[in-house]
């Protein structure tokens, strides 16, 4: 599980070229990323591939955590 | 007019990516045009432009390119220049004063064309989900307000190939009607991608270089990229804040043919009274003019009939007036070409050196003006006209006049 944290906020510093210490569990995805919908829409397809796993459209919003992104993965590899 | 002085330029071109490069390689007449490398164009029928290579893209964040097409990278990047080289501090302005005009044709077809296929052999979530704010003609204004935090009344005006022209004229008259105190104005394009080459190729209007508008030889224009933003102020502002005065919107006119969708008229008439009312509204009388840069599509019609409106209005007098096409060196930028024939008209008056229509070799009876062949050439300029025309029969004309002579005045009153 560890290691999924560690890929999706690898994935995150990635998409959005920021500092690692920005991309903190905690961090917010609008307030504190500045991310906006259509990043969302890139990081959500960028998981689906990178994870191989099927996200619905809108289950990801900028109102979301780093964190609870990573829940949202590791929920649905359990699957 | 008389209300609006141009402080900055800001200029991304084939010659040069700075003003002091790109006037140096205008004035020493050389070309910029070369065969296109970037893709396979050996289908086309005209397979050279004037193209930017190694644009350096180091000021842009990265996070931001990946979501832009060229077109807005360039507008971003000669907006900076002209910020900069209008010495403008934007953190004292309200930015609720300062709006865009913009000119493009195309959109971004670079983004476009490879995010298409994407979407055809992936489906839609191989598209990058930046495509939609990317490629359309108005997506550049967003990125430089979003960037600069400008907030004023803005507009993107798309009318071929007039569109810059038409932008600036516009944003002139907002100023003058004192709406705003500062406008960022100009176009950009970026046509040297397989689909927007096609667009150009189908019009039936490319050459096959070179390109040499008024010879007797021509056959036609050859597309290049590059963006060029003015920073046009009210003058009353400018001069509060001691600015540099690069010279004066006096004039500008538009008026439409009404004939066909691509050729011009033949007669030149409604790029004629385009003119006129361009000098009109700058109280000029046609021996005022001490240079025109002209559109110079480089078609038998186009430069036939550009040249039977000037003789119309200028008479006797047009023999005596200097007029060139320096888009023969690189390309028309086509939404962006009246911005950067702006610029270059300011750097002119600037330097008091006309600068040359290159490629002319023989002469055509149609075609029997003073056109700066081949060579720039020493004259002072206080006024000029610019010239921009487009398809559907679009004529846009600007008149402007040097800033010494502006500050002579100030200094005097």
């Amino acid at each position: 599980m560890e290691n999924i944290e560690k890929r999706v906020r690898e994935l995150f510093i990635k998409l959005l070229d920021m500092n690692p210490d920005e991309v903190t569990l905690e961090a917010n995805l609008n307030d504190d990323l500045g991310m906006d919908s259509t990043e969302v829409v890139e990081l959500t397809v960028a998981l689906e591939k990178a994870f191989k796993i099927k996200i619905e459209d809108g289950e990801i919003t900028n109102r979301h955590c780093v964190g609870d992104v990573v829940k949202i993965v590791e929920e649905r590899l359990k699957k | 007019m008389k209300e609006v002085v141009i402080t900055g330029v800001g200029i991304v071109a084939p010659p040069g990516v700075s003003k002091r490069e790109f006037w140096q390689n205008i004035k020493a007449g050389k070309s910029f045009i070369s065969p296109i490398k970037r893709f396979d164009a050996s289908n086309y029928p005209s397979q050279v432009a004037g193209q930017i290579e190694n644009l350096n893209v180091d000021g842009l964040p990265r996070r931001l390119l990946k979501k832009i097409d060229k077109f807005s990278v360039m507008a971003l990047i000669a907006t900076d220049q002209a910020i900069k080289d209008a010495s403008l501090n934007l953190a004292r302005e309200d930015p609720y004063s300062m709006g865009i005009f913009i000119g493009n044709v195309l959109g971004g077809w670079l983004y476009a064309e490879t995010e298409l296929r994407d979407l055809y052999v992936e489906g839609r979530k191989g598209v990058s989900p930046y495509l939609a704010s990317a490629w359309f003609p108005a997506a550049p204004q967003g990125q430089i307000s979003i960037y600069y935090g400008i907030k004023g009344y803005s507009k993107t005006v798309v009318a071929d190939r007039a569109s810059a022209l038409m932008a600036i004229g516009y944003a002139a008259q907002v100023i003058e009607n004192k709406k705003l105190d500062i406008a960022f104005a100009g176009g950009t394009e970026a046509p040297v991608t397989p689909y927007a080459l096609l667009c150009c190729s189908t019009e039936g209007s490319l050459s096959k270089g070179p390109y040499r508008p008024f010879d007797k030889e021509r056959d036609g224009f050859v597309i290049g990229e590059g963006a060029g933003i003015l920073i046009l102020e009210d003058i009353g502002h400018a001069i509060k804040r001691g600015a540099n005065i690069y010279g004066l919107i006096t004039g500008y006119g538009t008026f439409c043919n009404g004939v066909d969708r691509i050729m011009p008229d033949p007669s030149g008439r409604g790029l004629a009274r385009a003119i006129r009312a361009t000098l009109n509204m700058a109280g000029y009388r046609p021996e005022d003019i001490d240079y025109i840069c002209a559109d110079g599509m480089g078609t038998k019609l186009g430069d036939i009939s550009e040249t039977r409106a000037i003789k119309e209005v200028f008479g006797s007098h047009a023999k005596r007036i200097p007029i060139s096409a320096p888009k023969s060196m690189f390309g028309h930028l086509l939404g962006a070409s009246g911005a950067v024939d702006l610029i270059i008209t300011l750097l002119a008056m600037q330097d008091g050196t006309l600068p040359p229509t290159i490629n002319y070799k023989t002469k055509d009876p149609e075609c029997d003006l003073d056109y700066v062949p081949n060579q720039s050439r020493p004259k002072e300029i206080e006024r000029a006209l610019i010239i921009s025309r487009g398809r559907g029969g679009i004529n846009a004309v600007l008149a402007i006049e040097r800033g010494v002579k502006l500050w002579k005045i100030l200094r005097k009153g």
